[in-house]
């Protein structure tokens, strides 16, 4: 039921095609609202299937948009890359109104782009994907050695956590200086 | 992908998803990433019922944490002679820093599973700092099993560590027993023992084999009055050769009154000689009867010990039964062939009758 089109940048969407819909129709019309990413895609996705996300659903159920409004003020996700948003919008409809399974294999296998949508998820508030989505993270390291979970995970060493720790000691006194220069600085 | 990035909470979500072996490894990758997960899974590491270091096949001890009846293994422990040692590869997979201790781990082909292998002059030393690392990680509370073999296996004397022995591999004769009662003393706290024996006697009423846990004792004469009345733990699996019905209707008395076995919890005793009227146990004072048109409630031993170290014991389903005074409580009691069970509810009487169908 998703749709998307190129978008632009500009406050106006570009007018999004509609996909046939895959399951029987409801007997009420269903309000739909629209979504964008990082690349201005817009996705026009219906109000059932954004119930899995709690962050849309809080907002549009204080909203009471007109489809026209809802048009003309998708929501943005700037810190969300499209294809990401793409996967989370397909994810949405697919389990729109139906019980979510114990298993979900259609998670993507790259690293990365399943690090960029647990992000997504976690923000967006999807429950469900959500738990998906970190157990294939927790499978990623299943009867690994220490060394391997390290480099799967990007885990720092004890030498580099501390490293770290001492120079985010020393950037906060020289902070703190600064602050204390500055405030010196005001009194005369 | 830098977990580091992931929101606290998502980090937990992915370790609530990782089986305790998996957060085992992981924790060796840090100290700060072992206080995370230490931090995180308080509540799941405090729902270990135990730790178990399995008897040791072809020298080595597999270590596991039972979940829902399916033994999740953690590690493998090589106890390896020092030929040994000295004849296999010396090449470790990778080192690690156990509670203090550099060991050696090596990932086999045939079971692809870490196995911790050292010096046997560096066995005690080296499996204390494993353990330690255990309740480090998943708390102190933590019950851990060491099961072995006397007198074969390795002891060590750790803390929060019981001991499920199994006493030769035949019947010890009357001067072992004297050694055996030696060891007991000296060894750690004592969760079950299993032992066949000749001796007409069994050990001095003060010893620490009375206070195991369970115990699957096989004796070829009349042990009863001794064992019923030392015996303070919570299961034993009996068989004599012959017993005084009185010994049993006292058992039953003691326990009726308050007096001894608070603890117990099943008891199976069987006679091996024919012709003891073990039925005369249900005619004494104090039993009680259910209608025999109803169905009493089935009594089950919870399953504690692994299936193969602890004779099978049937669930008891027995129209027979006893009240204690001192608190109300119920205990059925069976006579099948030349069987007594004898299984104690967490139900009082009047809980238990509710339950009669």
């Amino acid at each position: 039921m998703s749709s998307t089109e190129q978008g632009t940048s500009s406050a106006a969407p570009a007018e999004p095609t509609t996909a046939p819909e895959s399951a029987a129709a409801p007997e009420v019309p269903e309000s739909f609202y629209y979504v964008h990413g990082k690349d201005k895609v817009v996705h026009k996705v219906s109000a059932g299937a954004l119930q899995h996300s709690a962050l849309i659903h809080g907002m549009i159920s204080n909203l009471g948009y007109t489809e026209e409004q809802a048009k003309a003020n998708p929501f943005p996700f700037e810190n969300i890359d499209g294809d990401i948003l793409q996967m989370v919008v397909d994810w949405c409809n697919q389990h729109k109104g139906k019980p979510t399974p114990p298993e979900d294999t259609n998670l993507p296998k790259q690293k990365e782009k399943l690090f960029d949508l647990v992000l997504a998820v976690n923000y967006l508030e999807i429950k469900e994907l959500l738990t998906y989505c970190c157990k294939q993270v927790a499978m990623m390291v299943k009867g690994k050695s220490p060394e391997e979970i390290r480099e799967i995970w990007m885990i720092p060493t004890d030498a580099e956590d501390e490293a770290a720790e001492k120079e985010a000691k020393k950037r906060a006194g020289k902070e703190a200086a600064g602050e204390t220069a500055a405030a010196a600085g005001d009194a005369k | 992908m830098k977990l580091s990035k992931f929101p606290y909470l998502v980090q937990n979500e992915i370790f609530d998803h990782m089986r305790h072996s998996d957060l085992f490894w992981l924790s060796f990758v840090s100290k700060n990433m072992k206080k995370l997960i230490k931090l995180s899974q308080i509540t799941r590491f405090k729902c270990i019922s135990h730790i178990v270091y399995d008897e040791p096949m072809l020298d080595k001890r597999l270590v596991y944490i039972p979940c829902k009846n399916i033994p999740e293994n953690i590690m493998r422990i090589a106890e390896e002679t020092k030929n040994a040692f000295e004849k296999k590869s010396k090449i470790a997979n990778f080192q690690l820093n156990v509670s203090g201790k550099i060991i050696d781990f090596r990932v086999t082909k045939q079971y692809n599973l870490p196995e911790a292998f050292f010096h046997p002059n560096d066995r005690e030393s080296a499996i204390e700092s494993i353990h330690n690392y255990f309740l480090d990680l998943f708390g102190d509370s933590v019950e851990c099993q060491w099961i072995a073999n006397y007198p074969d296996d390795f002891i060590p004397h750790l803390h929060n560590l019981s001991l499920c022995i199994s006493v030769g591999r035949s019947c010890i004769s009357i001067k072992e027993m004297e050694a055996l009662e030696t060891f007991f003393a000296s060894s750690p706290v004592l969760k079950h023992v299993r032992l066949e024996t000749y001796a007409r006697e069994l050990f001095s009423p003060e010893s620490k084999f009375y206070k195991a846990d369970s115990i699957d004792l096989i004796q070829h004469y009349n042990a009863v009055p001794t064992f019923l009345h030392h015996f303070q733990g919570r299961q034993a699996v009996f068989s004599c050769s012959k017993c005084d019905i009185s010994d049993l209707i006292e058992f039953m008395n003691r326990w009726r009154s308050g007096e001894a076995f608070q603890k117990l919890e099943y008891l199976k005793i069987t006679i091996t000689s024919n012709g003891i009227p073990l039925n005369e146990v249900l005619t004494a004072y104090g039993v009680k009867h259910l209608d025999a048109t109803k169905t009493p409630p089935r009594h089950a031993l919870p399953k504690v010990l692994k299936p193969l170290f602890f004779r099978i014991t049937d669930p008891i389903i027995s129209h027979t039964y006893i009240v204690r005074d001192t608190d109300n409580r119920v205990a059925s009691v069976s006579i099948r062939e030349d069987t007594l069970r004898f299984g104690v509810w967490k139900e009082t009487e009047e809980e238990f009758l509710r339950m009669v169908e």
